[in-house]
């Protein structure tokens, strides 16, 4: 039952993400391209709220309760999974140094590293690089669409969505047992949430319109990675 | 050949000064950088207070901010639409805020330590000298933007992992401006920093 929910929701985002970019690419280019934005203020409330009510109070217990080399280890083994998929668009993006990087890293990490728990690399020269789908897209030359806010997972472009759906199908995890996915999925998003309570508070004490300071931040975060990208690719 | 010459003079006589103007803007930089770094190291315990903390933000960096500049980018097309009072209330406001989001972003780093990588020259007298700040768990990338237009090299934005501090309040400002006009603005400052 809940197992048919997956690509049900993948659809509806990959819908959203396509259908829509067309339309957006449009327009003309404002300060930040936003035309559904009453509905993702819409999002943008529950979601915090959820923050508030559920996922800040699990945070800071798991940041209480757990010692520091023990969320760090989760990090690291979800970050190892991670670095083949970072490894995989930096190919895509035509970055073969880059990509040996992380592909070094996760060989090490998940040998010397101990299947993944802790990051050998970075004390190696072997630094963790950025890369995701999304910015791939973006590499190629595809615009970043309107902004979006998803439904838990927050902030978004029309691209990033298709990048965000493209690396849920493509992650091993996926094609799991329910409870496995489902576990394995919350267990990585709590490590998400703990690892980024700092930031997140900086944003509450600094932002005056929260949902308006978040867009920018993100939109301009988005258009740095891509930039940095394409001038990586650039200079192989 | 002359004209070789005069090209190339011309060129150094570009590029001399461009160098010179970057030395000093990386230099007050690293000066910054070393007067924090010194007096967390001295006291470690600096980063866990919250007051102490923004003391030296305040009497240590501050200084070296232009805020009526960053106020007038941050504020965009409706900078000259306030009047003298308003933009005064504006930047008074907005530094006090500019204070307490640096010190919160100083809070519980362990080991701080800011390194100078380079430095561009954007223009005559505008330069950007990028930094990377050690003490969290990645190293964070920070560029601060300086000008010497007003004489002596302040800092007018910041930006962190590409994200500009004044272009994400510029933003905000426009929207909250757009709704309840410069008043609201100064009652919204107001109101967050009194928190």
């Amino acid at each position: 039952m809940i197992r048919s929910l997956r690509p049900a929701l993948l659809a509806v985002s990959l819908f959203a993400g396509l259908g829509l970019s067309s339309v957006a690419c449009a327009q003309s280019p404002v300060a930040h391209n936003d035309p559904i934005e009453p509905i993702n203020r819409g999002f943008f409330a529950v979601n915090e709220a959820l923050d508030t009510v559920i996922f800040k109070p699990v945070a800071t217990v798991w940041n209480t309760v757990l010692p520091q080399p023990v969320r760090a280890s989760v990090s690291n083994v979800f970050g190892n999974l991670d670095d083949v998929f970072i490894g995989a668009n930096h190919l895509l993006q035509g970055r073969g140094k880059d990509a040996m990087t992380d592909f070094s890293r996760v060989l090490i990490n998940s040998t010397v590293g101990l299947a993944g728990l802790i990051d050998v690399a970075s004390t190696q020269n072997l630094p963790k690089g950025e890369g995701d789908f999304g910015q791939t897209l973006g590499v190629w030359g595809a615009e970043p669409g309107f902004y979006m806010v998803l439904p838990l997972l927050g902030p978004s472009t029309a691209r990033d969505t298709v990048g965000r759906a493209a690396r849920v199908v493509s992650d091993p995890r996926y094609y799991l047992a329910d409870a496995w996915y489902y576990s394995l999925t919350g267990l990585e998003f709590v490590q998400i949430k703990a690892d980024n309570v700092d930031n997140a508070n900086l944003i509450d004490t600094s932002s005056l319109d929260k949902y308006a300071f978040t867009r920018n931040l993100y939109l301009q975060r988005r258009a740095a990675v891509v930039q940095s990208g394409r001038e990586a690719a650039g200079a192989r | 050949m002359l004209r070789i010459v005069f090209s190339l003079g011309l060129l150094f006589a570009c590029i001399a000064p461009a160098q010179a103007q970057n030395a000093a803007a990386e230099d007050l930089v690293r000066r910054m950088a070393a007067e924090v770094t010194m007096q967390v190291r001295k006291n470690p315990e600096v980063v866990n207070s919250p007051s102490q903390l923004a003391a030296l933000v305040d009497q240590r960096l501050m200084p070296r901010f232009d805020f009526n500049r960053i106020t007038q980018m941050a504020m965009g097309r409706n900078w000259p639409r306030a009047s003298g009072g308003e933009q005064g209330q504006v930047t008074a406001e907005f530094s006090k805020l500019l204070v307490r989001t640096y010190s919160n972003a100083l809070a519980g780093l362990k080991d701080l330590d800011v390194q100078v990588r380079d430095s561009r020259s954007n223009s005559a007298a505008d330069v950007t000298v990028r930094t990377q700040m050690i003490g969290r768990a990645k190293p964070v990338a920070i560029d601060y933007t300086l000008s010497n237009a007003t004489g002596g090299w302040r800092v007018y934005d910041v930006t962190v992992e590409g994200v500009s501090l004044i272009t994400a309040y510029r933003d905000e400002f426009n929207g909250i401006v757009g709704s309840s006009g410069v008043p609201g603005l100064i009652a919204v400052l107001k109101q967050k920093n009194a928190k």
